[in-house]
């Protein structure tokens, strides 16, 4: 492990490039610095994960490089767009084009089925929608959830449904796919399976961004960032094992 | 008040001696200040809905009753005697009872006529006139004293001199007079200039006027002037009514208590019946009481709808509360709360609830009690004599409200919360689905064979012996008992379709195919039908709900998230769909029902117009004292025909009856009325048509032809409407004479000839001198105005108190009174459309909060916000929609269905008013979506971080 890098200036080829990101809570009287002066480049086909104790300020991180969140300082940069300065309704848009989330909750639609929530950001991209159908089915059949294409979230077991969501992440072949603690919610040998299937996928291309604070898993990344009090106080390149 | 206290009890208990579910129960309904006062208002509702018809029932009964109080005072029975002789005798012997007896406290002798009178106009003054006053002549000091309270008399002053008049304040303020004013007395062909001695107050003895309403438009003369005036009467003149009026001890209204003992005691005294003593004060008293218990019943039973519709708003929130705290109620099982005080925590939340809105609406109900008898009252006084409202709150009546009002809710969520507690602990710890029911639970199966066995034997029994509930609810009862006990073998939704089709065909149709088992049904059978018909179209599109959905997602072209986000989640959620479902429809079957019959009435002007009228185009009323010469309004150029009936006041005994004789009254019909065409029969009995039959009554005074309407009072179809061929007695209420008549034939139901026919001769047989020929029909030539002639009978007859108006005049009367009583409806269903589309709006709230996870997933994976809020709008419009498409379908189909089986009338041609009906759907739609705009787009402003912060 190494100390944070000093990176003024964005790597020419970086896909994500943040620069003095800072980002405070304030309830009430009292003010929480969540970020604070975050500088961080991610490459195309990178798999990084972000590690830190919980209370740390990762899931913070991934909200705000992703445009989730607004910062109160500095810039994010995705694919060459500064996303904080973009209108709610462009950055919106950016995002649907650009990015895959997967969450430790799932998060999936439980009135739709396995098909329309994998065909979702596919339509909100612009998708005719029987392409979107089409994508959506041959992408969890590549998961091998081509048998449960029609059933609803609740009807899933919890490593079943975690596939959906990393289906609908990847089914629109977005540039960055980000990760909030995709296992939290499996048991160990579902979350070997599932991290496998995201390794597959790095493998492929995929840029993810992975948010953790299990050491198994941050391991399996080729670099590792670890984040303390709003700070990025380390970051590791390393080979990765997945 | 103490079903309340005692159902309270537990729920005190619970409060004092478990302090962690007070504290539950407190913080929770603190916690949502907002909902808590959208479930508040919601079943709040519903007891003013309760409350406010029970006092739109005080208030008619009270504005009734006081009649009692201003119109006879002591006045209690009243004897009237066939002459002046024998009223004089009837007075000595009963003065020597009142000697004699403790039931009595007073005798007095009156004599009376309705006369028309005049003020005289002068250079300033504008000469009015009343047709009808009650003109009185008795000895003051006597009426002083009558009854021992003299100020419960009115009575002042001295008997009036000959020339002079004392003048009651309702006339004096009609005509505009003072003390020392002229006025003319016009009566028997005569008439007599009169001074104004004093204005006496309306009450009591100087208020004193027969028949039923609120006016007393009475005038006191000297002794001696009626008879001045009947002393040259012409041939067919009512001689004045020669009465003993009795007081019974005790007060105005205490008096009335002793009725039966002093009408005994007075029959006794006398040695024999009397056939002239009508009990006035007892049966005004009464009259007053049956119509204010019918628009008790009336708007009791149409608001039912409303509350139904508060219950199933309070159900669905209770069982939101219930997901929205599911892991909560999981966690507290967990730490070994037992499933009873689970219960208890909820009960006792809703018992606070309950009791809250169950004030607020008991107050709320005073409000809409008093709107709405204002508004009733207004309607059916109209604009001449409107009733004198006096608007009364029975104390009874409010805590009837209340306790009704909190009843219903308490049950309900009582009932809700022993459902809602029933919660697998893991489960709902981790906020996890119930798994879906593979299998009927035995007790369902045992309900459903115990539901098709009851409702079997409720069909047997009842269809038989044509009980219009068994008829319409037993067979429905089968169809869902059968659902529940085939549930093993058929698949849910196959059953519940095909028993919903089931019950939806035959509540439509039963009216026409067992119409024996529905004639003279009470508005009661209509809300079953109504609540049957809405549950069956509900459960039926609720189970359909994915091939609408599928229709709607393939019309919006699938490319619109919005609309498949908004169709997805009233798709999936079907329980909480169905109750929106069921509040809308209720509201909207009722309100679009009430539309159609309001149109079906006033869209048949021309049509009632030529049934009523007959072949004549116009009618007169004068009073019997100096009836209107027919022969004089036959030599007019511009008349055809005048036929010349007598209307007089008649009691009648049905087999409906029970041997008791009613209030109503009878027309002596002559050939004229018959040879010029009279008004239609709905029932020709054994005749062949029309004129056979009237002229087999005028030829036969062993008949008479009634309406559908004989006998009837209050609103909503004829009850227990008589047969041709049927007996009833007719009984003249002054001699007591009888006559055992057989019903010829049976007249539409309509409002101008409700009185029985019989032949003129008859009549005059029966009654003696006391009927007179007092009101013409009069058919003119083509061209002439029947508007203009009535003008002009009524300036040239103003001294027989003559009141013309044409047939379509006084149709559009009575129709303009009808549409605004239906107006009057519509504003009071309208406060279940209240309820429904809080309903509305409170489940979007909830849905916002319910959903922030995954509105910030959405957002998350670029679902715009604008979108996230016609997603919403979607959702609320898709469901208000339905709500509306069924209630309003099935209210046309309903009312269609009625309307062919003839149940409000014969040949009404169903129309639909389609301006009023596609006005009122639009406006319902338009405020439901501005209901739900504000949690729309309080989701639309969720932040996805935010959301899932929260969430993760």
């Amino acid at each position: 492990m190494t100390d944070a890098p000093d990176l003024p200036t964005p790597a020419r080829s970086a896909i994500l490039s943040a620069r003095g990101v800072g980002k405070t809570y304030r309830t009430g009287a009292e003010a929480v610095v969540a970020l604070d002066d975050v500088d961080l480049d991610v490459a195309p086909g990178e798999f990084l994960a972000v590690m830190g104790p919980s209370g740390s300020g990762k899931t913070t991180l991934l909200n705000c490089l992703s445009g989730l969140d607004d910062i109160d300082r500095g810039s994010v940069r995705i694919d060459g767009e500064s996303i904080h300065e973009l209108s709610d309704a462009r950055r919106t848009r950016h995002r649907a084009k650009t990015m895959g989330f997967i969450f430790q909750s799932f998060n999936l639609i439980p009135v739709f089925s396995a098909v329309e929530n994998v065909e979702l950001p596919l339509l909100l991209a612009g998708a005719a929608p029987k392409q979107a159908r089409r994508r959506a089915e041959e992408t969890l059949d590549r998961l091998g959830l081509g048998q449960r294409l029609r059933h609803r979230p609740p009807e899933l077991s919890g490593g079943e449904q975690q596939r959906v969501t990393v289906a609908r992440a990847i089914a629109g072949e977005p540039t960055i796919v980000w990760a909030d603690e995709p296992t939290g919610n499996l048991d160990t040998e579902t979350a070997a399976g599932v991290m496998q299937l995201l390794g597959d996928l790095h493998r492929d291309g995929l840029t993810l961004i992975l948010v953790t604070h299990d050491q198994a898993i941050g391991a399996t990344a080729g670099r590792r960032i670890e984040v303390r009090d709003g700070r990025i106080v380390a970051d590791e390149r390393q080979n990765a094992s997945a | 008040m103490i079903l309340v206290a005692l159902a309270s009890l537990p729920f005190l208990f619970l409060a004092a001696r478990r302090p962690v579910l007070r504290r539950l129960a407190l913080r929770n309904a603190a916690r949502r200040p907002r909902e808590t006062a959208l479930v508040i208002l919601g079943s709040l509702l519903g007891t003013a809905i309760i409350t406010g018809s029970l006092v739109v029932g005080d208030t008619l009964d009270a504005s009734l009753s006081q009649g009692a109080v201003t119109r006879l005072g002591p006045i209690d029975e009243l004897i009237t005697a066939a002459d002046g002789a024998e009223r004089d005798e009837l007075a000595a012997s009963l003065q020597a009872l009142d000697a004699e007896s403790d039931l009595i406290d007073g005798v007095l002798a009156l004599d009376v006529v309705t006369a028309a009178v005049s003020s005289v106009g002068g250079d300033d003054t504008t000469a009015r006139a009343e047709p009808s006053a009650t003109v009185v002549e008795t000895d003051f000091d006597a009426a002083r004293s009558f009854g021992g309270d003299p100020a419960a008399t009115g009575i002042e002053g001295d008997t009036p001199a000959p020339g002079q008049a004392a003048v009651g304040e309702d006339l004096a303020e009609a005509l505009a007079l003072g003390a020392g004013d002229q006025m003319t007395l016009y009566a028997y062909g005569d008439q007599v200039e009169l001074r104004v001695e004093r204005i006496l107050p309306q009450r009591g003895v100087a208020g004193f006027a027969q028949g039923f309403g609120t006016a007393s438009p009475t005038l006191f003369v000297a002794p001696g002037t009626l008879a001045t005036l009947n002393a040259e009467a012409p041939v067919g003149s009512v001689p004045p009514a020669a009465l003993v009026a009795v007081s019974n001890r005790g007060g105005p209204l205490e008096g009335s208590e002793l009725t039966e003992a002093v009408t005994t005691a007075i029959t006794e005294h006398l040695g024999a019946p009397v056939p002239g003593l009508a009990p006035a004060k007892a049966d005004l008293l009464a009259a007053a009481e049956d119509v204010g218990a019918e628009f008790t019943e009336l708007f009791g039973s149409i608001g039912f709808f409303s509350v139904l519709a508060g219950v199933l708003l309070l159900v669905n929130i209770f069982v939101m509360l219930a997901q929205e705290r599911k892991s909560e109620m999981g966690m507290l099982r967990a730490v070994g709360l037992r499933r009873t005080g689970l219960i208890g925590s909820f009960s006792l939340e809703g018992w606070m609830y309950a009791l809250i809105s169950a004030f607020l609406g008991a107050l709320a109900g005073i409000g809409v009690g008093r709107v709405v008898a204002g508004v009733a009252a207004n309607i059916f006084g109209g604009e001449e004599q409107a009733l004198e409202l006096a608007f009364a709150a029975d104390p009874a009546s409010i805590q009837t409200g209340f306790s009704l009002g909190f009843a219903i809710s308490l049950v309900t969520v009582v009932l809700t919360s022993l459902s809602i507690a029933r919660v697998n602990v893991i489960r709902a710890i981790r906020d996890l689905p119930e798994p879906p029911q593979m299998r009927t639970r035995t007790r369902w199966l045992v309900a459903g064979a115990l539901a098709m066995a009851a409702g079997g034997a409720w069909a047997a029994s009842g269809i038989p012996a044509d009980d219009p509930y068994a008829t319409m609810a037993g067979p429905v009862l089968v169809l869902a008992g059968a659902v529940a006990l085939a549930s093993r073998l058929l698949p849910r939704r196959f059953l519940v379709s095909m028993a919903a089709t089931g019950a939806l065909v035959w509540a439509t149709v039963v009216f026409g195919l067992l119409p024996a088992a529905f004639e003279g049904v009470e508005i009661p059978i209509f809300v079953v039908q109504g609540i049957i018909l809405t549950a069956a179209a509900v459960a039926l599109v609720t189970q359909n709900q994915e091939i609408l959905g599928a229709g709607l997602r393939r019309l919006g072209g699938g490319r619109s998230m919005a609309v498949r986000l908004g169709l997805a989640y009233p798709l999936a959620r079907r329980f909480r769909t169905g109750m929106i479902l069921a509040m809308y429809s209720l509201v909207m079957f009722t309100l679009v029902f009430i539309v159609v019959l309001s149109n079906l009435f006033s869209s048949q002007i021309e049509d009632f117009t030529a049934d009523v009228a007959g072949g004549f185009d116009l009618q007169v009323s004068s009073n019997a004292t100096f009836p209107v010469p027919p022969d004089e309004v036959r030599r007019r150029d511009d008349t055809v025909a005048v036929a010349a009936l007598a209307d007089a006041d008649a009691q009648f005994a049905t087999p409906r009856t029970a041997g008791e004789f009613e209030n109503w009254f009878v027309t002596g019909i002559d050939e004229v009325f018959v040879d010029q065409g009279p008004s239609g029969l709905g029932d020709l009995g054994s005749y062949p048509d029309a004129d056979a039959a009237y002229r087999d009554v005028l030829a036969d005074p062993g008949l008479v032809i009634v309406s559908d309407f004989f006998l009837q009072g209050g609103g909503g179809p004829p009850e227990e409407s008589l047969d041709p061929g049927e007996k009833i007695s007719l009984r003249d209420p002054v001699s007591g004479r009888t006559r055992d008549l057989t019903i010829a034939a049976i007249a539409d139901s309509s409002f101008g000839n409700a009185g029985a026919f019989v032949s003129i001769d008859s009549l005059v047989d029966l009654y003696g001198p006391r009927v007179a020929p007092n009101r013409l029909l009069i058919a003119l030539e083509e061209g002439a105005d029947p508007e203009t002639v009535a003008v002009e009978l009524n300036a040239a007859y103003l001294a027989s108190g003559a009141d013309a108006e044409s047939f379509r005049s006084l149709v559009e009367t009575n129709l303009a009174g009808q549409t605004q009583f239906f107006r009057l409806m519509q504003g009071y269903l309208a406060i279940g459309l209240v309820v429904g589309i809080a309903g509305l709006g409170v489940v979007m709230v909830r849905a916002v909060r319910e959903r922030r996870r995954q509105i910030g997933v959405l957002r998350a994976l670029g679902y715009p916000s604008a979108a996230v809020r016609r997603a919403f709008m979607v959702e609320s419009a898709f469901v208000a929609a339905e709500g509306i498409a069924i209630g309003t379908a099935l209210a046309l189909v309903t009312s269609w269905q009625i309307v062919g089986t003839d149940t409000f009338g014969d040949d009404l041609p169903f129309a639909v008013p389609w301006l009023e009906v596609a006005l009122l759907v639009a406006v319902t739609f338009m405020v439901s979506l501005l209901a739900t705009a504000a949690p729309a787009q309080q989701a639309s402003r969720i932040r996805p971080a935010v959301a899932l912060r929260l969430a993760d």
